[in-house]
This record gives structure tokens, sequence and C-alpha cells, in this order.
């Protein structure tokens, strides 16, 4: 593997977000710690979507599911288990109801005639509308409400307590989790498995004709997508010390897709990025533009889809790749 | 009964008013477009604003189709037009293009609902109980337009040459048929039955920004349950998707005949990939 700009795009991402804290004031921190877990969001989805080919329109049902797990933990709410809250069981939950909820709904989905492109994003879309109605109607997890006060993110152990209350804190620790994520999902991308998922993303057929148990392949990197949501949705809820249906529901599994699409598919940096680029632009202009802003980031998605199939993050590190082949070719 | 059963048949017909815009453009264009919920909603609106300005009901409701056929030929061009040969991402732009118009109408009329009244509110009697006139003639439209457009496709010149690039795209288009016209006219024709869809369903709903979602889950799942080989398949599957969820919405309530009807439509799609009606097998 040759040194490319685009292999220490990623490093340098997270050298720069580690610098953060000596810019920002403590309200901006807050707010960037709640991105890099969208960021880590938009990681999952660029495994399936951009690796495998999967367009998910589910991928915060996910999330939700994490979310909610960790806040039942935590706030010792499980029937039978009030004891265990620590944030450890509530990680560990967290991510593994959702990845148990993707392995069902994958076996079911992958398996046999299987679903494929389009009918794979309608039942997943149909899937999303149905799991926001259930939370909405389901009065033990608080309906429409959600559930309040879910405590903060506690790192100690066995009686030791470590609560994550300042903001400097909090980043660095969420940084860290983002940072292990993209360290193991890049592991996967470039791994043989890795190749497969892309092999299956270009033909299905062929991949299978090669002797790949190609729905197995599939279920797999689904099962581990919807556990790396969920753990972004538990960090997250931990964070906001709030849930409620519209984290598990069909108009963030939306956004997340915007911004996997703005930033780049086929890159987690870029998919990374996508999410704390149009969070982070959000924030500064929905109060100036309003409405409006929600216009033109439909727009921005269009344009992207249409002109920018790798996204804007995705196309710079391509760019910046083919000056960089180029010049040392020439040099 | 006698009501429960007319306005089961009344959903069914709606679905399948709706579904049938959706299917001619995925069957003949293997384009998904996810705008058709927004495009249904900008003909809602174009009766309520024809009917605010001072216009009739008439007007407004040949006013939208007319409207939408233009609309759906500037978003064939600017958009779609760019990303046939990437199936996956016609989804992801006509989806990012629902947003977009969803968002401008709530810019230019506001978050609030509009209402839009019917031209004739009297009820008729049927075996000696009153129903609302107006919901006889939804389904009557509805009827009528799902029956021109099998004329349309199985008795005009149009239809022959449609059906032809559906068969074999390439085919056709060495025997000198202008895919490139068909397209256009099949997303504008998609796009104008979106348009009336919304219009004649105005006056029984309320016109608000987030109206178009509410019949593009359902429309959808109906296709797909249905089967796309066959225009036939959109009825089955509207029967399929409006009847379950009218039963289920009497028995127990709406919630749970969402809830029951996408679940159970997940599961049909799954194990009749083709359609509960078959026919050949799409991408």
């Amino acid at each position: 593997m040759s040194l490319k700009p685009s292999t220490l795009a990623a490093p340098l991402v997270f050298a720069l977000l580690a610098l953060a804290p000596l810019v920002l004031d403590d309200w901006r921190l807050g707010e960037l710690s709640q991105f890099l877990a969208y960021g880590i969001l938009a990681m999952s989805l660029a495994l399936i979507w951009g690796q495998a080919g999967l367009l998910c329109f589910g991928q915060a049902v996910f999330f939700g599911l994490g979310a909610y797990a960790m806040s039942l933990v935590t706030l010792g709410m499980v029937p039978g288990l009030t004891a265990v809250t620590s944030t450890w069981a509530g990680l560990a939950a967290a991510m593994a109801v959702p990845a148990v909820a993707a392995n069902v709904v994958g076996r079911f989905l992958f398996y046999g005639r299987g679903l494929r492109g389009a009918y794979f994003g309608i039942a997943t879309l149909a899937i999303a509308v149905v799991v926001e109605r259930l939370f909405i109607n389901w009065g033990f997890v608080g309906g429409l409400n959600g559930l309040m006060n879910v405590p903060p993110l506690d790192l100690g152990l066995a009686g030791w307590s470590f609560e994550l209350w300042e903001p400097v804190p909090l980043y660095a620790a969420m940084l860290a989790a983002a940072a292990l994520v993209w360290l193991g999902l890049e592991a996967v991308v470039r791994s043989p498995f890795g190749s497969v998922l892309r092999a299956i993303s270009g033909s299905e057929e062929r991949t299978a004709a090669f002797g790949y148990d190609t729905a197995g392949t599939k279920l797999s990197a689904f099962t581990l997508s919807a556990a790396v949501a969920g753990f972004a949705g538990a960090l997250f809820s931990a964070q906001f010390a709030f849930v409620s249906p519209p984290l598990i529901g069909f108009a963030l599994s939306t956004e997340a897709l915007i911004w996997v699409a703005v930033g780049g598919r086929g890159a987690l940096i870029a998919a990374f990025l996508g999410a704390i680029l149009v969070k982070s632009a959000e924030a500064r202009l929905s109060e100036a533009l309003g409405a409006s802003w929600l216009l033109a980031l439909g727009l921005l998605f269009v344009a992207c889809v249409v002109l920018l199939p790798r996204g804007v993050v995705g196309e710079v590190l391509a760019k910046l790749d083919g000056w960089w082949g180029k010049g040392r070719k020439d040099g | 009964m006698l009501f429960a059963a007319l306005d089961g048949l009344n959903y069914v017909l709606v679905i399948a008013l709706v579904a049938m815009g959706l299917v001619v453009v995925f069957g003949l264009m293997n384009v998904i477009n996810m705008a058709h919920g927004e495009l249904f909603l900008l003909g809602a609106y174009t009766l309520s604003i024809t009917e605010m300005l001072g216009g009739s009901f008439w007007l407004g409701l040949i006013l939208a189709p007319l409207l939408l056929a233009v609309v759906g030929l500037a978003i064939e061009e600017l958009v779609v037009r760019h990303v046939y040969h990437r199936f996956l991402d016609t989804i992801l732009a006509t989806w990012g293009l629902s947003i977009a118009i969803k968002q401008a109408v709530v810019l230019a009329f506001g978050p609030q609902s509009r209402t839009a009244s019917p031209p004739f509110d009297f009820a008729v009697e049927i075996f000696g109980a009153p129903y609302p006139a107006y919901r006889l003639f939804v389904m009557a439209v509805s009827v009528a337009v799902i029956a021109g457009t099998f004329l349309l496709f199985f008795r005009t010149r149009f239809g022959l040459t449609a059906r032809a690039v559906i068969a074999n795209r390439r085919m056709a288009s060495c025997l000198g048929i202008d895919t490139r016209r068909l397209d256009r006219l099949t997303f504008a024709f998609g796009a104008a039955l979106a348009g009336l869809a919304g219009a004649v369903m105005a006056p029984l709903m309320s016109v608000d920004p987030q109206m178009g979602l509410g019949f593009l889950v359902p429309a959808f799942l109906a296709i797909l349950v249905g089967g796309t080989g066959h225009l036939a398949g959109v009825l089955a599957g509207s029967v399929l998707v409006g009847g379950t969820d009218t039963v289920i919405a009497r028995l127990w309530s709406p919630v749970v005949a969402q809830i029951v009807v996408f679940t159970l439509a997940i599961v049909v799609i799954r194990l009749f990939p083709r359609g509960v009606v078959g026919g050949r097998e799409r991408r």
C-alpha cells in the first residue's frame, strides 16, 4: 500500500479534532461531541452502503435501539436487572440489541431469494416507519415523551466512579470512541472480508459464482453496522440525557443518508466528516436561514447524488490522490 | 358495515391511483420516484390555491395534472436523466427532491394545513343510508384513471412503443423508437397522475406539507406486493394493502393497522419477490 493523501486524511482529521478544545468554547464543544456520535452513525452506514451497496433507509432504527437500550439499562429499568446500571453494561446492551435485531431482519431479508437493491431500501424504509410507530405507542419506554434523565457516561469500574460531566473530558472520550470505531471499521474495509463486500456491491451473482457466501457476508456486515450504530446511539443518549421516538425513526435515518451522500460513501472518513460538516453547517446556518436551510440541504443532497457520486469530501480526497500520483510520476 | 366496505374500497382505489403513477415510471424507466408523494402534495395545493383565488374546483382539477406534468418534465430534465444508469441513486436523488419540494411548500405557504372544498357536499342514499357523494366521485375518478391507463398502455400506439421499451429498451431504440422522448413523456404522465390524485383527494384530507408521505409508503408497498411486472399487479397490491389496513383499523386501531400492514407487506415481498401477480422479474 503506497502512502497516498487519502491514507493520511483520517489521522489528520482526528489530530485536528483533538485540538478543538483549544479553540471552541464549552457550548460548541458539547455540540461537537454530539456530532461525533452522528459521525459514528455515518460510518456505520458507509460500511454497508458504500462498501456492500446495501442502501439502508432505516439506519437510525439501530441508533435508536442502542439509545433506548443504553437508557433502560443505566436508568435501572430493565425488568429483573434493575441493579445493573453501569455505563459498560449499557454499552454492551446498546450494541447487542441492535446487532440481534439486524441479524434477525437480515437473515429474513438476505437468504433464499433475498431482497436486493431498491426492494431492500423500501423494506428498510417500511421497517423504520413501523419501529417509530411502535416506540411512540409503547408506554414502557415513555411513548411520545421518551425517557428523561438518562445518566451521563461513567467510565468507572467496580465501585470507582468517573462521570463525564465536564465538556472537555466528555469530548475526549467521544473523540477516542470515534477514532476507535474508525480504526476498527477501516481494518474491516481493508481486510479480505472488505474486498468481498465491495465485490458484492459490484455484482452479487459474480461474487456468488466465485464461491463466496454472499448472503452470509452481507449478514455479517449488516450486523456489525447495526452494533456500531447502536454504540453511537448509546453515546448520544448518555450525552443528551434524553431519548425519544424521533431518534429511532425515519427522519434521522434519512438525515444519515444525506450526511453519507454529501460526505462520501466510499470512504469511512468522508462519511464521518460529512456528518460533522453537515451538522455544523446546520447549527450555524439554520438560525440565519430558517426554513430555507432544509431546502438548501435537500438541493445540496440532490446535487451531490447527481454530480458528485463520491461526495464532497470523497471527491476532494480522490483529486488529491490524483495530483499526488501525477506529481510523483512526473518527478 | 356497508359504509366500512365503501370506505375500504375508497382507500383501495386511492392507493391504486397513487400507485399507478409510480408503477408507470418504475416499470418503464426503472426509476423509483420517491418524490411522488410530494407531487401528490403539489396537486392538492394546486387545487386548494385555485379555490382560494376564486377559481372553481373543476378548474383546479384540470390545472393540477397539467401543472404537475410540467413539473415532471422539469424534474426529468434536471435530475432524473443524469442518474438513469445508476439505479440506486435515482432513489436518493428523488428522495432529496422530495425533501426540497416539501420545504419549498413550507416556505411558500407556511407549515399550517389548508383546506379545499368539494364541488358538492350532498349525500346520496345507498340502501337507505346517506353516503357522501364526493367519496363516490373520488372512486369514479380513480376507476376512470386506472381504466384510462390500461387503455393507454394496451390499446394505443404510444402504449405499444412503451411496452416495447419495457420489454427490451436497446432493441426498441434500434427499431427507431425515440426512448428519450418516451422517458420524458412517461415521467410527465406519472407526475400528472400524482397531481390528479392529490387534487381529487384534497377535499377529503387536511392539505399540509406532510400529506405526501402517508400515501407514498403504502403505494410503494402495494406495487411491490402486487408485482411490478404487470399493471394488474398494482390493483392486486392495492386491494391487499388497502383492504388489510381497513379491516384491521376497524377491528383494532389505525396504528395497529399500519404496523401490521407494513410488516405483512415486507414478509410478502420477501416471499414473493415478483409480487403476488408474478410476471417477469425486474431488477
